[in-house]
């Protein structure tokens, strides 16, 4: 079980990635519509993994992924996102996120994605 | 101007849609037509209203937009049926609610990003999309100026949840030229030099152009031999120094796959030749597959399953 931070700008993404992780098991300390809160959120709880959305308003999720690595080098950040082109993957990673689950998923995905995260 | 890269663009991202819709309403998806909209017609005519519509504009790689229309229902429909629930909470509300307006955003949002995907595919080169911007019309003749004219459109037509849904594809001549030049070079796969398969080319035109085919003959393909193939998570990837070793699923007594164009055609064993250059020795020509396209596209197109 974890403290996760969920980060989409879709209140219906957050509802069902918060109810797949609560299902399984995990405790949704918190949910954040942009990049801006997310960083904010982050270091505020001190979440163990948070999942990160890429297109959103005001921040967008890689620059604020960029920006909660610099905060804290060992932050466990997934992203999830519709954007599922080589080059945001790739970017995702390099900038220091532990996995990329492409939207639409299946709660499982996101599940064993915070699992390898934890591991 | 032909209509083929035009219905080819609208096939690829019907497909890719329809995908994502079937993932959020299992069962209830069918993917009708896809038309190229006449010049004289404006693509957003007679759409059944009250309705949603989703554009999402393409910011990088190409011009163009989509719009994915449905209606009121339809949208409520899909909601529900994202929220797992048989029928909507409350069928005849004027408007959405809050949460059914953010599930069909985000179910738009997913379809225009899984269609600007295979968008890229199809060109070859990565599109990137903006943000989707959603709209309600409530009288059929207020979508007709809502979206910039462009000299081409494709009209896609889906059945959601018994609802009619239309996807608009909105496509400047820019777009078009940049497909077609992109479905040449695909269909035709000529590379005009192509040294490192050159010293392979000779010997496979000679096996791959039958008698009674002159007018084929003369073209150049081609050809590759493939060791084997390995498959790791991205992060391992980028991590990778030099010094790595990555291993193939291939053990070294077997033979190794030799493609022309992208399809296997033969097996044989690598070996030397005039002491320096790498060779293949054919073993076994594969016959003819009775397969489709799709599996003999096998390595242009890494395909998912491996």
């Amino acid at each position: 079980m974890a403290r996760i931070l969920v980060v989409d700008d879709a209140a219906f993404m957050r509802k069902m990635v918060s109810d797949a992780l609560t299902k399984g098991g995990h405790e949704v300390v918190g949910e954040a519509g942009n990049g801006l809160e997310a960083i904010a959120r982050f270091q505020e709880l001190k979440p163990e993994v948070m999942t990160l959305d890429i297109t959103m308003p005001e921040k967008d999720g890689l620059t604020a992924l960029k920006e909660i690595i610099e905060l804290d080098p060992s932050a466990r950040v997934i992203m999830c996102s519709a954007l599922g082109q080589e080059s945001k993957v790739l970017e995702s990673i390099k900038l220091g996120a532990k996995d990329f689950v492409v939207k639409p998923f299946q709660a499982d995905r996101v599940l064993e994605a915070i699992g390898k995260a934890l591991a | 101007m032909s209509d083929d890269p035009l219905i080819r663009l609208g096939k690829s991202s019907s497909e890719a849609i329809a995908g994502v819709l079937e993932m959020f309403a299992p069962g209830k998806v069918v993917a009708g037509d896809v038309t190229v909209v006449p010049p004289e017609k404006n693509p957003m005519e007679s759409i059944p209203v009250p309705a949603v519509a989703t554009s999402v504009s393409y910011v990088d790689g190409v011009t163009g937009a989509n719009v994915f229309v449905m209606t009121l229902d339809g949208a409520r429909k899909l909601a529900a049926a994202m929220m797992g629930m048989e029928e909507p909470e409350d069928p005849d509300a004027p408007e959405l609610s809050e949460l059914e307006l953010s599930a069909v955003s985000e179910a738009m949002n997913q379809m225009m990003a899984s269609a600007a995907i295979a968008v890229s595919s199809v060109l070859g080169t990565e599109v990137e999309i903006g943000t989707p911007e959603t709209k309600m019309f409530t009288e059929a003749a207020e979508a007709l100026g809502a979206y910039p004219q462009t000299p081409h459109a494709v009209r896609a037509s889906f059945s959601v949840c018994g609802e009619p849904c239309r996807l608009v594809q909105l496509v400047p001549n820019a777009f078009v030229v940049r497909m077609t030049r992109a479905l040449d070079e695909l269909g035709a796969e000529v590379p005009s030099s192509e040294p490192a398969a050159a010293g392979v080319a000779s010997t496979a035109a000679g096996a791959g152009a039958g008698p009674g085919t002159p007018s084929l003959a003369g073209i150049p393909v081609r050809v590759w031999a493939e060791l084997g193939r390995a498959q790791m998570p991205s992060a391992q990837v980028v991590g990778l120094p030099s010094g790595a070793v990555v291993e193939l699923n291939r053990s070294a007594d077997e033979p190794i796959d030799l493609y022309v164009n992208g399809r296997r055609f033969a097996t044989g064993r690598l070996m030397v030749v005039d002491g320096t250059d790498w060779a293949v020795r054919i073993e076994t020509v594969l016959a003819p597959s009775n397969t489709s396209t799709q599996d003999q596209l096998e390595v242009a197109r890494w395909p998912e399953s491996w």
